[in-house]
């Protein structure tokens, strides 16, 4: 039945760095110096998704993303992983976008790269975690999407050997929603939709044979207002690092004398310390 | 001459770190503490294309060189040196097969072995001695058309778990009186073959060591790997490029273990009110142990990458083998005494670490017969 | 674009099956502020979608909406992207309010920036405070790498500015029974003419939680990942039981499946609280936890780690193995 997908992931600073970056007092930029790149987390959830369809109908599954030259890297990790081809759009004209500009250029880059049935993508990603990209995308696009997808069933029309709709589940606070979506879609999955597979070193040698395209501004069609700073109705302004901290009191003693300390505490702030009915307790 | 691995194999160290971080890394020490073979993990590793890193292609193997099988043992052995001997072992295994092997037996055995569905083994050292490789006592006898195995071979790693047993015996005398030793390849569960004790080993636990008996075990001539007297040149070349290869790499991989813990401990180890990296005395430890481990990492795949051009190297491997596993010894004794009294607490992994490098010594040919053969090789000019 | 033609502060609320998320109170009571920053006399204004709403509307106006647009359609009973998006274009459009606040739930994290994609204009996410500035300018603060940062966001040359919030980053709403407001209906009929059905509702399903909601207890008892075992967690839960309040937990509690599930999670990436008194018990500290917990009355911390992150942020420090404090705490309360 052969479906045309396409994964757009985003490398990004490790988040196990992430309480190491600081503001420069004097420039009042962000530090990340040292910080290592890696694959957005939850973007692997998305290849994997992309794999299994592909393993379930056929089809081809194309990586892409819009990044430094760096972004490279990754996308060969992808391609390592599974992925048949992989696409970098990167052009320092790209850069200071906002979630606008950025899914405008990546819809670009993905228009020039054919007609795709879907695009998967991760629900957010680590550093800017605004979650806003796939349904921006999905609209410059002009496809349906879901965002939050925590499972997916293809409907498979076996008379026209064709996929033209699937079912899946958004997340919900406590609960999801189900819905039929029509192909072409968006879908952004959540870290629970699937386990993505590891990388073999079989994978790893045959990605340098599969092809990798660079797009500059040049090489797609895009107008020049709707990309970098320029296409971004949203503008940043200062930096800061949130005021978190407390002066706080060591309680001394051993461990008996420490629980009674505690709980004179617990008293003073107005917690009742008569034992609570089940009723009243939670969870 | 380039120092640096190549994209590939920078990526392929990633790809297997990534799962050994997830897959062996939180189970090692339950491993060396119930002493198990996780046989489970051998088709994962067979997906992953590392128990058939060196098998080519067409039987299913990621068709690598020794360089990139190096890079394996040494990931895993940071976490699990016992399953590191357990892998490394069934490569050794597996040599023999892809030298010698008929089309019928590579197709056979390969892709099994390859894809981890079979653990390989091979049974060289018996009671006799394994030091002494010619003395083989264990026998091969041809009688009406099969050949008959009778032997027991000892301190064999894999014993109680090899799918496929690579038996190395005695089948006569060759006209000049030496002895004349061949290759077979038993099918576990062939009648008369069976693993006997298993020893309980200080180190290296989360592999099987113990005895394997042969007792009248029949065999077709077609489980004859090679020719008669094919044996020496099999076993011994198995055990020379790869069986100390993979020694080396696992004693690696233990060094960069001790390394990494040694700089954790001493960043987070408060006392005097700042980290004792501070201390000078500490910083001499790190140092210490850091060279060795860059010395022996080259080594290593200087070693390695020799093989991998077809150069020979056995004496390489010994000097890699001999530097590496002593070095491993040095440098968990050095950083166990670096971590005081938490040193020798058992939830710390340096104490495993210890005991790892020590049973490494004997594995592969003791430091005593890697000494003998470095040094009459380079008293010969080589 | 004529900027000054867009006026009036909007909330568009979130209802689903008749119950009105806390955030849309929670952001009509920041309206309400937002208003008076700029000194404007436009209606706060709070628009609500679904089927079978007409009751609700009194909620939205004494937690502060002025006006509320209530939009009832059967097709709106279960949010579909495509289906509220084409309704709340058209409105946006019409009414031009230069200012639009939504939750940043899960239908919010979709349909904020879908909108924000359909009008071309900016949407802030998540952000832990708007304000208006001494230049009266609409400004939002965003937190980037897991908290560790945040930085102001301005939508200066679009509209309207939109903006989302989580859930229980803004302060208590205060209801106001008396409240005067109007309310009005908007008919959705022409815009759901256009929604081509690609995205299709066929059914909602929701978890019945146990127990006091996480947002809403006055004691929050949180366990992170130096808890070690699904053993040492029976004492977060029991020490939670006792003091009627609610278990909390960081993202390894999850991994680990020692806790619920991410319900319980406290942090930028999982929820924001406020209550009265917060425990944490082997919980390191990492900037995108105590994000989620800085508002917070009294902050309780016990760690074996004296250096923990998490003492900085904390009013009262104990240096102790949680695995061991917290049975004899639990024996003490039990006696008291």
């Amino acid at each position: 039945m052969s479906l045309k997908i396409a994964v757009c992931i985003k490398p990004v600073p490790d988040p196990d760095y992430y309480d190491q970056i600081t503001i420069d007092p004097v420039r009042k930029t962000i530090t990340r110096a040292g910080i290592p790149t890696i694959i957005n987390p939850v973007d692997k959830n998305a290849l994997e998704a992309a794999l299994q369809i592909k393993e379930q109908v056929g089809g081809t599954v194309t990586v892409i993303t819009m990044a430094p030259p760096n972004g490279e890297e990754s996308l060969r990790e992808m391609l390592a992983m599974g992925a048949d081809e992989a696409c970098l759009l990167t052009d320092r004209a790209f850069g200071g976008a906002d979630t606008l500009a950025t899914s405008y250029t990546l819809a670009q880059g993905l228009k020039k790269l054919g007609n795709f049935d879907l695009v998967f993508t991760g629900t957010e990603s680590a550093d800017g975690a605004t979650s806003q990209v796939p349904s921006q995308l999905a609209e410059w696009l002009g496809m349906a999407h879901l965002w939050n997808v925590s499972e997916i069933k293809l409907k498979e029309d076996q008379a026209e050997d064709k996929v033209q709709e699937l079912q899946a589940k958004m997340k919900i606070e406590n609960g999801y929603i189900e819905y039929e979506v029509k192909l072409p879609a968006v879908l952004a999955v959540s870290r629970d939709l699937n386990t993505p597979r590891f990388t073999s070193i079989m994978g790893v040698m045959k990605a340098k044979k599969k092809p990798l395209t660079v797009f500059t501004v040049n090489d797609v069609d895009v107008d020049r207002t709707l990309i970098g700073l320029d296409g971004s109705p949203t503008k940043a302004g200062a930096v800061f690092t949130p005021s978190l901290s407390r002066k706080g009191e060591r309680l001394t003693g051993d461990l008996d004398e420490v629980v009674e300390q505690l709980l004179q505490k617990l008293r003073a702030a107005g917690i009742n310390l008569e034992i609570k009915s089940s009723s009243q307790g939670g969870r | 001459m380039n120092f640096n691995f190549t994209d590939e194999q920078e990526m392929l160290r990633k790809a297997v770190r990534e799962f050994v971080e997830a897959e062996i890394a939180p189970k090692a020490a339950e491993w060396d503490e119930k002493d198990e073979c996780p046989v489970e993990l051998f088709p994962k590793m067979g997906q992953m294309g590392i128990t058939g890193i060196f098998v080519p292609e067409e039987y299913g193997g990621a068709g690598l060189g020794h360089v990139e099988r190096a890079i394996c043992l040494e990931e895993i052995s940071r976490h699990s040196a016992g399953l590191g001997i357990a892998l490394m072992t069934h490569h050794l295994g597996t040599d023999p097969i892809l030298k010698f092997g008929t089309p019928e037996q590579k197709e056979k055995y390969l892709p099994d072995i390859a894809s981890g569905k079979k653990i390989a083994g091979l049974s060289v050292t018996e009671p006799g001695g394994g030091s002494d490789f010619m003395g083989q006592k264990a026998t091969g006898e041809l009688k009406d058309g099969k050949w008959v195995i009778n032997g027991r071979k000892c301190f064999i790693t894999n014993s109680a778990v090899a799918d496929v047993d690579l038996w190395i015996v005695n089948t006569g005398t060759n006209e000049k009186g030496r002895p004349l030793l061949s290759t077979f390849i038993i099918d576990k569960d062939t009648p008369g073959h069976k693993p006997g004790r298993k020893e309980n080993k200080l180190g290296l636990r989360g592999s099987v060591t113990g005895e394997i008996i042969c007792t009248d075990v029949e065999l077709g001539p077609e489980q004859l790997l090679g020719k008669v007297g094919d044996g020496a040149k099999a076993g011994m070349g198995a055990i020379g490029e790869v069986g100390r290869a993979g020694m080396a790499a696992i004693s690696v991989g233990v060094l960069g273990a001790c390394l990494e813990l040694a700089v954790k401990f001493a960043n987070e180890r408060i006392l005097y009110g700042k980290p004792i990296a501070k201390l000078q005395a500490i910083q001499f430890d790190v140092a210490e142990t850091r060279v060795e481990y860059e010395a022996a990492r080259l080594l290593l795949y200087r070693a390695a990458s020799m093989k991998d051009a077809g150069i020979p190297c056995a004496n390489e491997f010994s000097i890699a083998k001999y530097y590496a596993s002593e070095a491993a010894c040095r440098a968990a004794k050095r950083i166990m005494d670096m971590m005081g009294g938490y040193g020798v607490i058992n939830e710390y992994p340096i104490g495993r670490y210890l005991r790892d490098a020590q049973a490494i010594i004997p594995a592969g040919g003791t430091t005593h017969i890697q000494k003998m053969i470095i040094g009459a090789n380079t008293l010969a000019g080589k | 674009m004529d900027i000054g033609a867009w006026k009036g502060i909007w909330v568009i609320a979130e209802q689903i099956e008749g119950t009105i998320n806390s955030v849309s109170f929670e952001l009509l009571g920041k309206a309400k502020q937002l208003k008076e920053q700029l000194k404007s006399s436009e209606p706060v204004t709070a628009v609500l979608l679904g089927s079978d709403i007409q009751g609700l509307a009194d909620e939205l106006g004494q937690y502060g909406a002025e006006e509320v647009i209530v939009i009832e359609h059967e097709k709106l009973a279960i949010f579909e992207n495509d289906t509220y998006a084409a309704v709340l274009n058209d409105l946006i459009q019409e009414r031009k309010p230069e200012i639009v606040l939504m939750g940043a739930t899960a239908i919010g994290q979709d349909l904020a920036p879908m909108l924000g994609g359909i009008l071309k204009t900016g949407v802030a996410a998540h952000c832990v405070d708007v304000n208006i500035n001494e230049e009266g300018k609409f400004v939002a603060v965003v937190p980037a790498f897991g908290g560790k940062v945040l930085g102001d966001i301005f939508c200066p040359d679009h509209r309207p500015q939109m903006a989302t919030l989580k859930p229980g980053i803004l302060g208590e709403p205060v209801l106001d029974k008396n409240a005067v407001f109007k309310v009005t209906a908007y008919n959705a009929e022409e815009s759901l003419k256009k929604v081509t059905g690609r995205v299709k509702a066929v059914g909602i399903y929701k978890n019945e939680i146990q127990g006091i909601p996480l947002e809403k207890a006055e004691v929050v008892v949180v366990g992170g990942w130096g808890i070690g075992s699904k053993e040492n967690w029976s004492y977060i839960e029991e020490l939670a039981t006792l003091l009627g309040g609610a278990v909390g937990c960081t993202r390894p509690a999850v991994d680990e499946n020692w806790a619920e599930g991410e319900h319980q999670m406290i942090g930028t990436s999982g929820k924001s609280v406020r209550p009265k008194v917060y425990i944490g018990a082997a919980v390191s500290g990492s900037t995108h936890h105590l994000c989620g917990m800085k508002d917070s009355g009294l902050v309780i911390s016990i760690n074996t780690d004296e250096n923990a992150p998490i003492f900085d942020s904390s009013d009262v420090c104990i240096v102790a193995d949680a695995a061991k404090f917290l049975p004899k705490l639990i024996e003490r309360i039990k006696q008291a």
